[in-house]
């Protein structure tokens, strides 16, 4: 979410902090790593959770509502986030990346950390906000998807964990105005990166996933024309903690009545060297679609598709209820946008199913199913032994009809999005699923367990 | 507020959620009818309750104010009832002195046409919260030892999996499984994705890893009978049925008396086989035959005696053994859909064929003179209900990437040999999720022909002079008139259907299924793996449809589930039993004549001599006994008349 350059954090002299100890590393605070790092505490393993973003949370706290059942997304998270903070046996270091997993032998990983600094103390931070209000530098805010402001001193978000302010100091002005203002006296210019060594029995990564940025179809020109948004950014529309009071489109603050959203932008197009279908964005359009006649009862909403993948527990169902409720489904890759004066759109498609002619259609919102490709660079971490990934860059299990969450180095087990494109349900049993892995990892090295099956009684 | 000291000291927080419940109930005005209610010394609304920062900042409440019962408005007590008594806990408060409001599924979200009505009643059940708190008393839980076992029912890869995982961390598993062998459904495939392995060798690798560990007491051919019991304490009877065959030694037995069990076909497209089931390939397990006796005559039972000696004992009965586990995981699978006979020409014709006969079909290299093939998607699966007759109306997730699968087989096999085989795929969607796609891509490049029809108009199956036809009405292209296609085999794509034992298992468990007939999860993101009955965890596709990949992750976040139970010596459970004031007590004995688990003793008290007492060990909280007693001197904890009668009251206090 934060991109802001590590460069910056690199200057001034981190500081070398003593060796610690744990028994699992899981690496990513999204909903399937805090559910490995939880059910490993519940086994009573001592875990750290290294979160590279100022929060734990991953990508789920910034939905609306989750489909196929509309829980709203924040339901779920924030309490899991607080479950885990609170947990006695996880540890929790945010703002901080991995740089480096040597593994030493089985059971034996030495680990580098890189924390950054906030150039906040986090533990006194109170979260009152002055500072936020005190500064003067107005950047767009990458968790409302650009489409509002933040500061440059600032809090991640209503419900972060932990909940504290940092400096963003690549848009930061040295101007002082939020270490005055600040009761707690917790902003700290001279704070400097921290380096963590840790020894764990065992890595489990939950490193989710990358958004696509739909500028890979130009011909969609989600750059130029505001009323083209990508998927993530009518989540924040549609968000009961949405930027903008109602929900109105961006171009002119006009409430749209004629939604399109554009199906597979990014995924099952060799085009942009994506083959895979990315498994969520049906769904999430599908569920969008209902929020919307929910939030604008006179909008039309049309999904424009290729196929319609339905295919977890109860999607089917939802997406027929949501044909029923008058959103129009349209078979047919749309080629590209044109914008109209006012801001409005022209969609140019092959309909299909009404014998194949070239057809244009008028809306006055598009919205870009995008869909998730692999976080980059994992592998470069592990300086010992190989992290096969395939051939789009996802993490692959040596052989997922054994152990689909393990990887190629024994001892490193995967989950959630990590290991290709998925759901919330599906990423959160992967999560459970990695902790036995690494449970079972560990507990085999300390017994020799290996000894001939009784036989039972054959009956 | 005065400082009264018998007064309680209640803090009430009224959630927002976001706008679930601030855009229909005026959170505002609730926060302030409560703050006046008798006990309520702070009344706070939060936007999300459930956050950590509200969390903490409850927390400094309750220490500022010295609180000493908190209320909170919000969702259901089913999300977050949890959540809030560990805050109560994390505050230094007994957490039975935490009780939860829902005005979420009570009033917002089922009032969203009547935003006054909703807040009236949001007050009301607020106010009944309050009511119940300010008699509330600090309760302890109950401790109870943990059975260090679990019973996992199914002995396919998703039970071999979940015992596995958990034999590893020390746990003793006892592994039960109906069917003569273990491997369940996979067994009978030829090919799987993404691979292209064949059942039987993924079925053999995992059992082989079972059998490395010393902890796993296998049963096979064995049926759960009765379950008894609580998380932490279950006890289940199983019927172990008679195998008949002692060893392996078949020598003696003609080969029409043998059969293939699990990869075996019963539609009549292959030959059935006789009553000895065979292990289904080398490396299965057991590898003892067992003979089926319903398929036996007793001069048939006599032949195979004499045949085989002492390797049968064909007056074997069956037996019964008791199972002690912590937990229980259901891991019992899912049956194919069968077509019903005519269904596409399903029964009538021998050449249309399902796709798993397909796989047996392929299996044994009997599709030589299959030239041209349709394959039919869907069938049995996204059906539209009508009227009251049950319609599959879910999608069976696996089915599009098996058919991609079996049919890139079947193309690379033929076109190495003559390169004469034609496929026509019949879809409503392709559904070959994540990089399955590369499957379909595949497909299409191999020169497939997929053709779109529409659930309205579903393509039809005819057969004149033993040549079969398809004619249907393909959506992607521009003609009025249906195609016509002649083939040699149709093949129904078929996905799978709850298993049958479900209804039985479900009343057995006290498990509920969903509307789709399958086992049912607390909560698909939350408690993926979890039933309503606690210590009970559900894995692999008795929960719905899945491939094989996604049943083992599942069953090993079943395990994690209850490993994290097992591993404790002890377990807290909620005090919510029944009680006895031996003053009030008259020995009628009401309540024991109501209780069904014979918890209620009478006990020698000092002073009052002999009355009732309850085993809360035993107790499941019913109240029964509550609603028997003369004299209401038997009452639950946390949930006393008293407290009930103070909530209705409120409940019906003007607004």
């Amino acid at each position: 979410m934060m991109r802001i350059s590590p460069s910056i954090h690199e200057h001034g002299s981190p500081q070398e902090l003593p060796e610690e100890k744990y028994d699992v590393m899981v690496v990513g605070g999204g909903i399937s790593g805090m559910q490995t790092a939880l059910d490993l505490g519940d086994m009573g393993f001592k875990v750290l959770l290294v979160e590279k973003e100022p929060s734990i949370g991953g990508t789920m706290y910034k939905l609306s509502k989750t489909f196929p059942t509309l829980d709203c997304a924040s339901c779920i998270s924030t309490p899991r986030m607080a479950s885990t903070v609170h947990h006695k046996n996880i540890s929790l270091l945010t703002y901080s990346e991995v740089r480096e997993v040597v593994k030493a032998g089985e059971g034996d990983f030495k680990i580098r950390i890189f924390e950054k600094p906030r150039y906040v103390n986090a533990s006194a931070c109170t979260a009152c906000t002055l500072c936020e209000k005190a500064c003067p530098v107005l950047v767009p805010s990458e968790y409302d998807g650009n489409l509002s402001g933040r500061k440059a001193a600032f809090i991640p978000f209503e419900t972060a964990v932990p909940k504290a302010a940092l400096i963003d100091v690549d848009n930061c002005i040295y101007c002082g105005a939020c270490e005055r203002v600040c009761p707690a006296e917790c902003i700290d210019f001279l704070q400097t990166p921290k380096w963590h060594k840790v020894r764990v029995g065992s890595v489990v990564l939950a490193i989710g996933f990358r958004l696509i940025d739909a500028k890979v179809k130009p011909s969609y020109h989600s750059e130029e024309y505001p009323n083209v948004v990508n998927a993530m950014q009518m989540e924040r529309l549609l968000s009961p903690t949405r930027p903008t009071h109602a929900l109105v489109r961006p171009y002119d603050g006009k409430e749209p009545g004629n939604v399109a959203y554009i199906l597979c932008v990014g995924s099952r197009d060799d085009t942009v060297k994506n083959p895979y279908c990315s498994q969520v964005c049906c769904m999430y359009s599908i569920k969008q679609a209902q929020l919307l006649m929910g939030v604008l009862p006179l909008a039309d909403v049309s999904i424009y598709y290729i196929d319609i993948r339905a295919f977890g527990k109860g999607f089917e169902e939802f997406y027929v209820q949501t044909k029923n409720m008058g959103v129009r489904f349209v078979k047919g890759k749309i080629a590209k946008i044109e914008q109209q004066e006012n801001g409005d759109l022209t969609l140019f498609y092959e309909d299909i199913e009404n014998g194949g002619r070239l057809s244009k259609a008028s809306h006055d919102l598009v919205v870009l199913s995008v869909g998730m490709l692999p976080e980059e660079g994992v592998e470069n971490v592990f300086k010992d032994g190989e992290l096969a990934l395939d051939k789009i860059g996802w993490i692959k299990s040596p052989d997922e009809n054994k152990a689909p969450l393990s990887t190629s180095i024994k001892g490193v087990f995967a989950a959630g999005t990590a290991l290709g494109p998925k759901d919330i349900p599906d990423s959160a049993v992967e999560g459970g699923g990695a902790a036995i892995e690494a449970a079972a990892y560990l507990k085999s090295l300390s017994r020799n367990r290996v000894g001939e099956a009784t036989e039972e009684m054959p009956r | 507020m005065t400082e009264d000291k018998k007064l309680p000291r209640i803090g009430v927080y009224v959630c927002h959620c976001g706008g679930n419940i601030s855009d229909y109930v005026d959170v505002a005005k609730v926060t302030e009818v409560l703050a006046k209610e008798p006990g309520v010394v702070v009344a706070r609304d939060v936007m999300f309750a459930c956050s950590d920062s509200s969390q903490n900042d409850m927390i400094s409440d309750i220490k500022n104010h010295k609180l000493d019962r908190i209320v909170v408005a919000s969702c259901t007590p089913k999300l977050h009832e949890t959540t809030f008594r560990n805050v109560t806990d994390r505050a230094g408060l007994n957490k039975y002195t935490y009780y939860h409001a829902n005005i979420r599924e009570q009033a917002s979200w089922a009032h969203t046409d009547d935003k006054e009505g909703a807040t009236v009643k949001a007050i009301r059940h607020a106010r009944a919260a309050v009511a119940y708190a300010r008699l509330s008393e600090p309760l302890e839980s109950i401790k109870a030892q943990v059975t260090p076992g679990v019973l996992v029912i199914g002995g396919g890869v998703a039970g071999m999996r979940a015992a596995i995982n958990l034999a590893d961390l020390g746990v003793p598993v006892h592994l039960v499984e109906k069917g003569p062998f273990l491997g369940g459904q996979v067994t009978a495939l030829s090919n799987s994705y993404p691979y292209g392995k064949k059942g039987q060798d993924i079925v053999k690798d995992i059992i082989a890893e079972l059998r490395q560990r010393d902890n796993i007491a296998v049963y096979t051919n064995a049926d759960v009978m009765s379950t008894d019991g609580n998380i932490g304490n279950f006890e289940a009877r199983i019927r172990l049925n008679p195998r008949y065959f002692k060893s392996s030694r078949i020598e003696g037995l003609a080969p029409e008396m043998l059969s293939e069990s699990l990869t075996a076909d019963t539609s009549g497209i292959l030959p059935k086989g006789g009553p000895v089931n065979m292990p289904p390939f080398p490396g299965a397990y057991p590898n003892i035959p067992c003979l089926d006796m319903q398929d036996c005559s007793e001069e048939c039972a006599e032949s195979i005696s004499k045949a085989c000696g002492d390797a049968v004992d064909i007056h074997q009965k069956s037996e019964t053994a008791t199972i002690r586990a912590g937990v229980v995981i259901v891991a019992t699978g899912s049956d194919s859909y069968k077509p019903s006979k005519g269904e596409f020409g399903y029964g009538t014709h021998p050449r249309v064929v399902t796709l798993g006969q397909l796989h047996r079909l392929e299996a044994r290299d009997m599709l030589h003179d299959i030239h041209t093939m349709a394959f039919i998607y869907c069938v049995g699966s996204r059906q539209t209900k009508i009227g009251e007759e049950p319609a599959n109306e879910y999608c069976a997730r696996f089915c599009c990437n098996a058919a991609m699968n079996i049919s890139l087989v079947l193309l690379s096999e033929r076109q190495k040999v003559a390169g004469d085989l034609r496929l026509y795929h019949l879809y409503r969607d392709i559904r070959t999720y994540g990089r399955n796609e590369t499957l379909y891509e595949e497909t299409l490049k191999k020169g497939a022909v997929f053709i779109k029809y529409s659930e309205e108009d579903p393509p039809v199956v005819s057969a004149e002079s033993g040549r079969l036809t398809v004619t249907v009405k393909d959506l992607l292209t521009p003609l009025d008139d249906k195609l016509e296609i002649p083939v040699d085999m149709v093949v129904l794509v078929t996905g799978s259907v709850p298993n049958e034992s479900n209804d039985e298992l479900s009343q057995l468990l006290k498990i509920p299924k969903g509307a789709d007939r399958f086992l049912l999860e607390i909560h698909p993101k939350l408690r993926p793996v979890e039933t309503a009955m606690a210590g009970i965890f559900i894995a692999g596709t008795c929960q719905g449809p899945k491939d094989i990949r996604e049943t083992l992750a599942s069953a090993q976040a079943a395990s994690s589930k209850a490993a994290s139970v097992v591993l404790m010596k002890e377990l807290e459970l909620d005090p919510y039993v029944a009680s006895v004031d031996p003053k009030l007590c008259n020995l009628s004995k009401a309540c024991m004549a109501e209780c069904t688990y014979g918890a209620i003793e009478v006990k020698e008290y000092e002073k009052l001599g002999p009355r009732a007492y309850v085993n809360s060990a035993r107790c499941k909280g019913c109240g029964a006994c509550v609603s028997a007693c003369p004299t209401e001197a038997i009452q639950l904890k946390g949930l006393s008349n008293k407290q009930l009668r103070a909530q209705i009251e409120a409940l019906g206090k003007e607004v």
